[in-house]
């Protein structure tokens, strides 16, 4: 099955919450179709946790609808059983070893017997842990735990998988293990939503992004063609300067540069962006700024990120 | 589902050895402390500290606090400086339990003992003046003969001259060797009821209050996984689920039961093979009785515990809610030694109708027909609790 294939397993149409005077969702609206990888991306407050928890039905939204499978996941079971949440923290019990984890899970589920067994040693092979089976939980390594706190949500075989923060804290082996078995569902038909912070993994994994800021959703698309729309074919240019000199500041204003997040650094976008870089260096030099490093990079959804979800920013 | 929950439930304690060592050995062995100082408190075993001292120093007297103090019942000794004040400082200062003064010669009229004792320790006076009473017969009989001829003059009147060279006699012959008095028939005869259950009422008691005591601390450790599980967020990858935390807490609820039931059984094995409580002698009604005293403490820790959004809230409450139930209840101080209006107040924890059960059970032979209603009493208790902590489960949802 390929991606975008089938119909809506999620959707969420003008969902609007408010926590008294503080609007939280301003009319959101999304869908996440069976087969596709869906990253809801954002900075912090934008409102995806009061998303996610309407989502997984423990919210019910002031206005506005949230459909899983087509039924209402806060008053519908049914709605529930087609979905599997890892939540950020590592919500297994540390003191059971990996197959009485997912045993315990799968049989909180419904599942029973062979179905349970079953379903146990496939959530085991698609993420990788079989290996590690019986082994205590609480003595894993960060990612091999990150990996069971997702075996666990799809143990039930979900057609909705929520993923909240799934690579926290992990390091690179483990991130592409559990990639690599987000890529397995997506595959075998399951719908996920990924919620994330890390934007390499979702611009490397996601079939869509969206972007919340402030309840509202300000993007979405493909992250290749939105990043392409945004950008179309300039290059980010950034360079490391040293003594600037008096008037460097205004000197690097003036060249379109602006200052970056890290102290001596300064960017901008440009086309032709290695010529451009080569020509700005020498015209810094020329007038007085040290210049340390100049790096050419194809804009990624970090800067799509950074544009859109910077309040200060995109105003 | 709630099967896979009393699983991991099982899983997790037996994993923990620490909460396992304090769920089922320390009970037995604060069970054996209280009823060994319990049942020794109420026996003749008990050996009280004396303190002594000679103001008299007669011939009479010197052999009278000599014998006293060689009394292998009593653990006694001659205070320094030999004065009142000095043993009424050692009472005072809880250093004796009790004082024992000569302040004249024994034979001498008058009141010739003093027995100090703290008021708050009821039974030291009467045991001291116990003690010495045996100690005058034993050690100063001649002194004795001579203060009872004394005290029947006024309904006898005087005696003859033979008799009260007779007198003289005896009075001299027994002081020398105070083995020779004359047999006299004892007012009473101990009989030991070689089939007595040991220990008794308070072993029973105890049995029952450390069973609910820590039936109580034990089943708020496991109440308190429901706090973990929200902190941990599997309460809400269980509630993003079909069946919501209802299943958890009843397995949760069946696993404090049966936890509860195997803590009450080491319990009251230990009493059975320490002290011949008989509980196999009668198991049914013992299960029964068992089975509501975990119900109760299982469901009144969940429910606590529901009420708290922390594990430090939740904490704090259930050792708050613990100790003044065991305190009221009778677990850690007997209830008849409690004021009658404590007494009744008793009857509203759990702690009083377990123990009374327990005791109706084990030491007055109570049958069904008795035990009913603290059967009653305690699975209300329980399945209250439970209902609190199912309501409070389903209200996390949102």
């Amino acid at each position: 099955m390929t991606p975008g294939q089938s119909g809506p397993v999620l959707t969420v149409s003008d969902v609007r919450h408010a926590f008294g005077p503080r609007k939280v969702l301003k009319g959101v609206s999304l869908e996440v179709r069976a087969g596709e990888i869906y990253a809801l991306l954002g900075p912090n407050g934008a409102g995806k946790t009061t998303l996610v928890r309407a989502i997984c039905g423990r919210l019910r939204p002031a206005s506005g609808a949230v459909r899983v499978v087509g039924r209402d996941p806060y008053s519908e079971g049914e709605a529930r059983a087609a979905l599997g949440l890892a939540p950020q923290a590592l919500a297994l019990y540390p003191q059971l070893t990996v197959a009485e984890n997912l045993e315990a899970f799968a049989a909180l589920a419904g599942l029973k017997g062979r179905h349970a067994a079953d379903a146990v040693r496939r959530a085991m092979a698609l993420t990788r842990i079989d290996e590690r089976a019986g082994s205590l939980v609480r003595v894993l390594s960060g990612g091999f735990q990150r990996r069971v706190n997702i075996a666990a949500a799809i143990v039930a075989g979900p057609k909705l998988l929520v993923l909240d923060e799934p690579t926290v804290g992990v390091d690179l082996a483990a991130r592409e293990a559990v990639s690599e078995a987000l890529r397995q569902l997506r595959a075998s038909g399951v719908a996920t939503l990924l919620v994330t912070h890390d934007l390499e993994q979702a611009g490397a994994l996601a079939d869509r992004v969206a972007i919340l800021r402030e309840g509202e959703k300000v993007l979405e698309g493909d992250p290749a063609l939105l990043i392409a729309e945004a950008f179309g074919a300039q290059m980010e240019v950034e360079v490391d300067v040293g003594d600037i000199g008096d008037g460097g500041a205004e000197r690097l204003s003036g060249e379109g540069l602006e200052p970056g997040p890290i102290p001596g650094a300064w960017t901008c976008f440009a086309a032709d962006g290695y010529v451009f870089a080569g020509r700005l260096a020498e015209r810094l030099q020329a007038a007085g700024v040290e210049v340390l490093e100049v790096r050419v990079r194809r804009p990624s959804l970090q800067h799509l990120f950074a544009r859109f979800a910077d309040t200060r920013r995109a105003a | 589902m709630s099967l896979a929950m009393f699983r991991v439930m099982v899983l997790d304690l037996w994993r923990d050895r620490p909460a396992l060592v304090m769920t089922f050995l320390l009970p037995s062995v604060v069970f054996l402390i209280f009823s060994s100082v319990f049942s020794g408190a109420t026996g003749l075993d008990v050996k009280l500290k004396i303190a002594v001292a000679d103001l008299a120093r007669t011939p009479a007297s010197e052999r009278l606090a000599k014998a006293f103090l060689a009394d292998p019942n009593l653990r006694a000794e001659r205070v320094r400086p030999q004065t009142l004040a000095a043993v009424r400082e050692a009472v005072r200062s809880g250093r004796a339990d009790a004082g024992f003064v000569i302040r004249s010669d024994p034979g001498a009229p008058g009141t010739p003992l003093v027995i100090l004792a703290d008021p708050s320790r009821a039974v030291a006076a009467p045991l001291t003046e116990a003690r010495a009473r045996e100690v005058l017969q034993q050690a100063t009989p001649d002194v004795l003969l001579a203060r009872t001829v004394r005290d029947l003059h006024p309904a006898i009147g005087d005696l003859t001259a033979d008799q009260r060279d007779n007198v003289a006699i005896a009075v001299e012959q027994l002081a020398q060797n105070p083995k020779l008095q004359p047999a006299i028939a004892p007012l009473f005869e101990h009989d030991e009821v070689a089939e007595a259950k040991r220990g008794g009422a308070a072993i029973a008691y105890y049995a029952g209050a450390v069973t609910i005591l820590f039936s109580m601390f034990a089943a708020t450790h496991g109440a308190l996984t429901l706090i973990d599980e929200r902190r941990s967020g599997i309460a809400d990858r269980i509630l993003a689920g079909r069946a919501g935390m209802g299943p958890v807490v009843t397995g949760k609820f069946l696993f404090l039961i049966a936890q509860g039931a195997a803590q009450a059984a080491v319990i009251f094995a230990t009493a059975q093979i320490v002290y011949q409580v008989p509980t196999l002698q009668h198991l049914g009604l013992w299960s029964v009785t068992t089975a509501a005293t975990a119900a109760a403490a299982g469901g009144l820790a969940l429910g606590l515990v529901a009420l708290c959004r922390t594990r430090e809230q939740a904490q704090m409450l259930s050792t708050f809610v613990i100790l003044i139930l065991a305190a009221i209840g009778g677990s850690m101080v007997p209830r008849f030694l409690m004021p009658p209006w404590l007494q009744d107040l008793g009857w509203w924890t759990p702690h009083a109708w377990v123990i009374d059960a327990y005791q109706g059970l084990l030491w007055r032979d109570e049958g069904a027909a008795a035990l009913y209603k603290a059967w009653i009493v305690l699975a209300a208790i329980g399945l209250g609790g439970f209902t609190a902590a199912q309501v409070a489960a389903r209200r996390i949802r949102s």
